[in-house]
Order: C-alpha cells, then structure tokens, then sequence
C-alpha cells in the first residue's frame, strides 16, 4: 500500500485491513436477495465469479536483506475460458499462495499465477484441480460500454462474505494512470457505482457480457469506482497466446501541445491544422533518429492527431497512445510529421521500453542489494524512492531524467548508499545515506553487479574511497581486514546473505 | 546590591528615564517585505519592538532584525512620552546590527544629550553580566546571568556563524522585545538575540562582534566582515583520516567546496585540502581551535571573528600529504547566483505577456511550505545545494516562476519554477539582461524563450504580450519590472 497513489483507492490491497472491521455491520443489512428477474435470469453467470484469497509476501526495501513481510487479502475474479481465471495483477502481487472459492461453496482451490501483466494491472490463474468448475459458463469479452448506459459489478467486496452486484452508469471514457504500476496510462472507463476493497478483479457485465474488469476506485471522490475496459482485456489476452507476456510497447517520445498561437505561427501551423509537438525523443526507441525535437507529429496510422494530442477512436477522443497502445513489440506505426514546413513520413518498429521501468512498481521481484563494510547500497527503482522517501536533490534529479536525459546509457542503475549498520568501521557515514554512488576507486559505477564487484576485487586495496554524486568529501572504507569485519557486522545485525544482484 | 542602587536612583532623578549609566531607547519598527510569489507588491506590515543603546554620538545600536525590510523606524525614550524617527547608517544582516541615527537637528541634539554607553571588555566564562529590559511602565528590569559558555552560531542568516556568550539568566519573557542589552558595569557586554525560556539560556553577540562592527562602520562606509568562502567537514573519521595521510598529531578540516572568487579561491585553496592552521591557532579535526579567552572555539571565528577585511593571514593546508602555507587576503565574499538573504532588497522581476520572471532565491523556494527541501522543485534545489553547476556565465539565476494565464500564455499554464537559459538568443545573466534580451523580438514579431524544461523553447508574441501587459498596468499592476534591487 505504500506504493499507491494516494488517490486512488487499490481495492485488493485495502480489504485485508477493511475486512477484519466490519463484522457488526454486516449483521445490520440482511443480505439482499435478488428478486429482479432480469438479476435472477444473470445470475447463472455469478457462478462463474470466484473470490480469490491470497497470502502475500512483500519485499521491504528498507531492509532487502529480509525475507520480507506476510500479509494478504482478497480480491474477484471470473472464468474465461477452461481454467483460465481472470483478475487484477494487483490481487495476486508478490503472491505465495492463492486459493480460489466458487460462489456459495465452502472449498477452496489452490491456484496458480499463469500470466501477470503489471503494466495493465490483469493476470490469469488457474486451478490445480479445474474439475468442480467444468460446469460453469466462461464469460465472454464485450465492447467498450457507451457513455450513459448501465453496468453491474460483480464481487466480492468489504462487507460480507457472499457475492454482490452493484449497478453504475458509465460516467466517464479517459486515459488515465494505473496506480498498480503507477507509471502507466491506459483507457479506463469511469463508472457511478462505489469499487470497494474486494472488487478488484471482478467483472463489469453489460448485456450478459464483460465490458471491463474492476480495478480501482477514487478516495477523493464518492461513488466512482474505474474499470479496465474491453480494449485493454483483449490486448492482454492477445498477447499471451504465445505462452508469455510481453510489456507495452512505446514511441519513446514526448509531446507538448500546440495550443499557443505565437507557437503555432512558428511551426507554420494555421488554426486548423492537426498536429502536436515532438517535445523529446528518448535514445534506442522506435522513433529514435526518426522523429527530432521540433518536429510536429500530425497522424499516427494515418488518424489525425489532434494539436492536444488526442485522436478521436470509436467517437472517442482519446489520448494518441492508444493506438501504440493496443499494438504489440514488432507491430509497425505510421508517423505523419512536418519539419520546417515540410511534410514527411515514416513508418516505424514497436518496441518496449525497459528503462521505463525504473517508473514502475516492482513486483514479484526480489530487491537486490549489496553490502560492504555496513554499507547498504541498493539501485534506485520507484519503490525504493518511495519507501526511504528520497529527498536528496541530485538523486530526486538522476531519478526524474533518468530516460529524457539517457542516463540510462551509461548508468544501469543509480546505486544508492542506502544504509548504514553502525560499526567502528564506518563510524560518521551514516549521515552520508540517501546519495548516489559515481564511483569506487576512480571507476564508475554503473550498475549494482558492477559496484559489488568493484567493492569485492580480488586483491584488496589499502582503501576503497567511494565518491558519491554532488559529494566533495569521498566515503572511505579501509581495505585491511575488511573481510573480517564484513562477518562481524552480518553477525551482529543478522543478515543471512552479503549480497543478492537478482537471478 | 550596589547595582540597584545605582539604578534607582538614576531613575528617579529623571522624569524622561535616561540613565547616567545606561542610555537606552525603545526602537520601534515597522516592517514590510516583500511578496515572492507577486513581487512587484509588498506583504501586510507589521511591527516589531525592541530596544537600542546609544552607543556614540547620534548612534544607536540595535539588531539587523529591527530594521530588516523596514519602511519606518521610530525611537522612543523609556517612558514612551518622546519620539524620534530614525534612519539606518550601518546595517550587517549576517552579524544581526544595525546601527540607527536620529534626522532631526532637535532629535540628535536629544540623543547627544545621552552619555553614550561604553563597550565592556570582552567577558570571561563565568562573569556576571545583567540583561536589561524595560517594563510597559518605563522601569528597567535587570535580571542576573551568568556567561556559561560562547559559541560561534547563526542568529539570524542561515549560515553565517558568529561569536555568541551563552548566558544562563531567568529572564523574563517579554512579547515582542528583540534586542535586549547585556551588560557588564553598566557598559554593554552584548545584545540579545535568542532566548529559551525553558531552558533559560540565551545567546547574545559578543563584545568583539559589536566593536568591530561599530569600528567597521565609524567611517560611515560599512564593509562588511570577512569571509573565507569555503564550506568544510571535520576529520574525525579515521579511516578518512588515513586516506588524507593525516597524522595523529595534526588536527584539521577537510575543504567541501571553495565559493568562486573567494578569499579561499584566490589564494589557490582547493577542494579536498585540509586546514591545518589559521595564523597560528591549530585546528583541531572537529574544527576547533583553543581562544585564550574562551577555551574551545569554532576555527570560523579566527577568520570572522578576530580579523578585518582586507586583513591578510597565513593558513597552513595539507595537500596530497604535504602541508604548504597559502598567504590569504580576507575579503567579503562575492554573491553567488543564488544570494543567501535578501533583506534590505526589492526582487528584481519582470512580466512579459504573463509569465513572471525572477532571480533564484531561498525565500522563492521557501514558498513551496514547510517541507520545501523536499518539495521544492528539484533542479532549483539542486541549484541552491550545488551553485558551482550552474552559476556559468551567471550573475543570479533567472526562472520563469509562474505563469499567469492571458491570451498571450495560452498553452504555456503550466510552465513554472523552471530555469531560464536564453531568450532570444541571448543569455540571461540577470533580470536586467532579460529586460534588454525582451526589446528585440524576432523578425516575425515573436519572442523567443529557452527553458531547462521538457519543453525546451516556447514563443510569445510580441504584440498580444504588450496589449496584455497594458491590461495588467490597468487591472493595477504598479510596474511590469524591477531591474534595480
């Protein structure tokens, strides 16, 4: 939780807490029962929306050297197909156990994580034993719901123990952040009912058919809860056909709008004219050595892009990214674009994005780290940011520009002295944490793996100085015995492994 | 015993309270500062009351606090009954005195009535000094203290530290009484400038501070007191030590930065050497040196404390293992491009078509709350920590600071607190040089302005930003820039 956003209310993550509560209140609303016909006609279907109960174990960044912390909670998810369960990436983050219960049955399923796309918060389980299931109905993907029109959610939220549906109207069709990843904007459809903790998961029907997955709600707002709609389903299934899941593919490039009419006479661009402008190209993506800063992107596959940078999809207006958004790495984009004056053309190659990455929560991975001499260094990634809180300018800089600047290129990761376990050997460093490592020794750190070996050579020198970014005053370790005293402090403060550099 | 008696009766043999003794009048100021975030307007006045002493002929003392931002300051005697206005001859906002005169011929023929207070010698640990304050009534209020300590802090600019006596007294605690005298035999040992009253300690300048800076002043051009211009950290870590081939013996402070065109920077003092040695005063590796009058002082005051400016002092470095002697001219630093306060100054600025130009300053990026440190916007913050970066062809640092909607802004509403490198063409060392750059627009009647932004250079259109800075003259903008502070 600590992770998310403080706007947007992650539904999975807050039942453990919320459900431990409300026991009484459950006794004072009796269950309600559907007696609308049009309900009980749908109702074959809840059979096939299961709750899932996971028992989590988080990383701590704050002390990588641990297992990390048990926790849990439970989230929706429904049957798409034979032994394929659908539901939020967020319900079964960090999972060490999942157990799936069928509507109005006491036995529980153990359950896998087959795919998990974090970026797009969906993942597919399945049952060890997929056999008390084989009767149920498979849910069958929609469209994307008008605006006005009405859905019902289905889950298992805060509240009780049975199934319940809410009914909404769609309020809103955007494109916004994901608070799973945090980092990553896709469609969401915005809707009048309430998303509590619990929902996650479960599916938004319009028809009898899924128009989208419950995800995330607003602590801000009352009755808006937010849905993954059908688009963002389908390119998630899409993409796992072939046995794995690919991430997002990007343009690398960011846009400012054209709005201002002093701007627009510069770009030669009259009122009407389409058109946003290239305000940065990231090194090594598709629009690398393509497009140039200046340039005024105005149709991407041939669809207009307006001078917001929005381009109009199913009546829509939506973002432009949408349409690198539902394609896939190795899918093909055509720029229109104009150049001091002139117009031209290209046609380029998706790609992911992985230094993007830094952005995003990290999940399902172990935090790696390093330590020497009671030093913790650690590579800086959104969720060691947020868990020290990082304030450091020059850090909070390397972190920001890490991809528009491509510091990326010659720094895989900004290490971070992270901590410091008192000894006599490092006695007066700790008020030197929450800096960024530049070099060992005169070399350069560029990654975690390299700086443990830089701190682990194989003759030992007479003192390992550690140069720190915007630091004059250089971190000194001595060399003698550093071996011995290394013991001494895992000894003393309990840590089970020196090091762990990932897989 | 004797003490009070003294007082008393130069109390009562005066109906206008002026003592034999002790000559002190009430200041009474009227403050107003600037407003960062509109800085073409001023803030709500207020009021600040304290006291001064009349040290000299027309000359009355009293702290840089009194008179900071100051629009009017007012003299009056004890009892309240006579008042004077008052100007500011002498002012040091990084040692907090000022140093008032009366204008008016009968004004300072009054004030030339009181026998200056003299200044006492500096005090030992242990004296017994009296701090002095004056009731509502006019009666002075002497309390007992003792100096318990010195200390070489910051009392009123952050990061300029200067000689302090700790004194241990149970004052009493006064609204709005800045600038309290301590005294020794009736001669002013010291003023107030913080006061804990739960711990019943309170810091005052030193004697020697308020002598040099009235000495510094006596000619009528103040200067200033000396700064070396480097920032250091201590030696105590011993495997720092070992690296910077220190001995055991030698003492001393690692340099952490040397300010551009320092007293430090001209003598050839460079990052990483170590201080050895100011004159003859050995440092030790937590930065103190041994004062012959108060045991363990901070090494700054050898520099600020005990010399002049344009006085010139040996220091002994360590580079590379090998100590040299580096013969230093002690000078006042020069700004930096981001100055370390502000007060007594008008923010420079200037509006164009609506967005809000100025110079980089810590009260700018004290307006993002308490936590600005952190909230602050990080390449401006990084600006503040590490100048060096930045201050390349610079004299301040302008930034375009917000952005007023208008017609000529329209699509630039989000564009603020970012750094700004040219505007049409032409570098921007100050706003003086921004005001110049904005008199010639490009050939097709549009502005140019480069940003350290994600949107590198955006435009504005000469004509539209004129007829929106006529309105903003309307609407009752006083000026649309300031390019004097």
């Amino acid at each position: 939780m600590k992770f998310r956003t403080q706007r947007f209310l992650l539904t999975a993550s807050a039942l453990f807490t919320a459900a431990l509560v409300p026991q009484a209140q459950a006794q004072l609303a009796p269950p309600i029962q559907p007696t609308n016909p049009a309900v009980s006609k749908l109702s074959a279907i809840y059979q096939s929306v299961v709750r899932i109960e996971v028992a989590t174990q988080v990383p701590d960044y704050k002390a990588p050297w641990n297992s990390g912390r048990y926790s849990g909670g439970t989230g929706t998810g429904f049957l798409i197909g034979k032994n394929r369960f659908l539901t939020n990436a967020h319900v079964v983050s960090d999972s060490k156990q999942v157990v799936i219960t069928m509507h109005g049955s006491a036995r529980k399923h153990l359950a896998r994580v087959i795919h998990i796309a974090h970026d797009c918060d969906l993942a597919i389980l399945e049952v060890d034993d997929f056999s008390s299931f084989e009767k149920l109905p498979y849910l069958q993907v929609g469209k994307v719901p008008k605006l006005e029109t009405q859905v019902r959610v289905i889950g298992y939220p805060v509240g009780g123990d049975r199934i319940s549906v809410t009914r909404g109207v769609v309020s809103r069709i955007d494109f916004r952040p994901y608070s799973h990843s945090r980092a990553d904007q896709h469609l969401v459809v915005q809707i009048d009912a309430a998303i509590n903790p619990g929902n996650s998961g479960g599916p938004v029907l319009q028809d009898g058919k899924v128009v989208g997955v419950a995800f995330q709600g607003l602590t801000s707002a009352d009755n808006t809860g937010y849905m993954i709609p059908t688009p963002v389903i389908s390119r998630f299934l899409k993409d796992i056909e072939d046995g794995k899941y690919d991430h997002y593919v990007s343009l690398g490039i960011s846009e400012f709008p054209i709005f201002n009419p002093a701007m627009r006479k510069v770009y030669n661009l009259s009122e009407d004219d389409p058109g946003v402008l290239i305000a940065r190209v990231m090194k090594d993506t598709p629009c690398d050595g393509i497009l140039k800063v200046g340039d005024v992107l105005t149709a991407l596959d041939g669809q207009p892009v307006d001078s917001s940078g929005s381009i109009e999809i199913d009546g829509e207006r939506v973002d432009m990214n949408e349409i690198v958004e539902r394609k896939f790495a190795g899918d093909k984009v055509k720029l229109d674009f104009t150049r001091d004056g002139k117009a031209m053309s290209s046609e380029v190659t998706l790609k992911p994005f992985p230094a993007a990455q830094i952005f995003s929560v990290q999940y399902d991975k172990r935090p790696r780290y390093t330590i020497q001499g009671g030093l913790v260094f650690q590579p800086l990634s959104l969720n060691l940011y947020s868990a020290l809180g990082i304030s450091n300018p020059r850090v909070r800089r390397l972190f920001s520009k890490y991809t528009s600047e491509n510091i990326y290129k010659t720094r895989k990761d900004i290490v971070i002295l992270t901590k410091v376990f008192n000894d006599p050997v490092n006695r007066e460093l700790a008020g030197y944490t929450g800096n960024a490592v530049q070099s060992v020794n005169g070399t350069k750190v560029t990654s975690i793996e390299q700086l443990h070996s830089l701190l682990n050579p194989e003759e030992t020198p007479e003192f390992f100085v550690i140069r720190c970014d915007g630091l004059n005053r250089p971190l000194i370790l001595p060399g003698k015995n550093i071996n011995q005293i290394n013991q001494r402090i895992r000894q003393n403060y309990g840590i089970k492994e020196a090091s762990y550099l990932g897989k | 015993m004797k003490f009070y008696l003294t007082i008393l009766a130069a109390f009562s043999a005066l109906t206008v309270w002026v003592s034999a003794e002790v000559s002190v009048l009430r200041v009474s100021s009227t403050l107003q500062s600037y407003n960062i975030s509109q800085p073409w307007e001023k803030q709500a006045p207020y009021n600040r009351r304290g006291l001064g002493v009349v040290i000299g002929k027309n000359q009355i003392l009293t702290t840089a606090e009194m008179v900071a931002n100051a629009t009017f300051i007012e003299l009056q005697t004890a009892d309240g009954e006579k008042s004077i206005p008052a100007t500011v001859i002498a002012v040091d906002y990084e040692a907090n005195l000022a140093l008032l005169a009366a204008k008016d011929p009968e004004d300072i023929k009054f004030i030339e009535s009181m026998k200056p207070v003299e200044l006492a010698t500096p005090s030992k640990l242990g004296e017994t000094v009296q701090v002095f304050q004056i009731e509502d009534n006019g009666m002075p209020l002497l309390t007992n203290g003792i100096i318990r300590g010195t200390d070489v802090v910051s009392t009123f600019v952050d990061g300029h530290f200067f000689l302090n006596y700790e004194i241990k007294a149970a004052m009493q605690s006064a609204p709005n009484s800045f600038t309290i005298p301590v005294l020794k035999d009736n001669k002013l040992a010291g003023l107030l400038t913080s006061y804990s009253s739960k711990d019943q300690l309170l810091d005052a300048t030193a004697t020697e501070i308020i002598s040099a800076f009235i000495k510094d002043a006596a000619d009528g051009k103040y200067v200033g007191f000396p700064d070396l211009g480097v920032s250091i950290v201590r030696t105590s870590d011993e495997n720092f030590r070992g690296w910077l081939k220190l001995t055991d013996a030698q003492g001393g402070v690692f340099i952490n930065r040397v300010q551009r065109n320092s007293s430090a920077e001209k003598a050839g003092i460079k990052v990483g050497d170590v201080i050895l040695k100011v004159a003859d005063s050995a440092i030790n590796r937590r930065g103190y040196y041994t004062s012959k009058n108060y045991g363990e002082l901070y090494w700054s005051h050898l520099i600020r404390g005990t010399h002049v400016t344009g006085d010139e002092i040996q220091i002994t470095l360590l580079r590379d293992g090998i100590e040299l002697v580096k013969q230093v001219k002690l000078e006042r630093p020069i700004e930096g491009i981001i100055p370390s306060h502000t007060y007594g100054k008008a923010p420079r600025y200037m509006i164009k078509g609506g967005f809000v130009f100025q110079e980089l300053t810590e009260s700018y990026l004290k307006l993002f709350g308490d936590d600005w440190k952190s909230r602050a916007p990080m390449t401006l913050l990084d600006a503040l920590n590490h100048p060096e970066d930045y201050e390349k062809g610079k004299k301040r640092l302008v930034i375009l600071s917000r952005t007023i909607p208008t017609k000529a802004t329209i699509g630039y509403e989000r564009i603020r607190a970012t750094i700004v490198t040219k505007v049409n063409g032409q570098e921007i060392p100050d706003i003086p040089a921004l005001i110049k750059a904005f008199k010639t627009p490009g050939e097709n009647g549009i502005h140019t302005i480069e940003l350290d932004n994600d949107i590198e250079k955006i435009y504005l259109d000469a004509e539209t930003a004129s007829k929106v800075e006529a309105e903003f003259l309307q609407q009752g903008l006083p000026a649309l820039s300031r390019d004097k502070e």
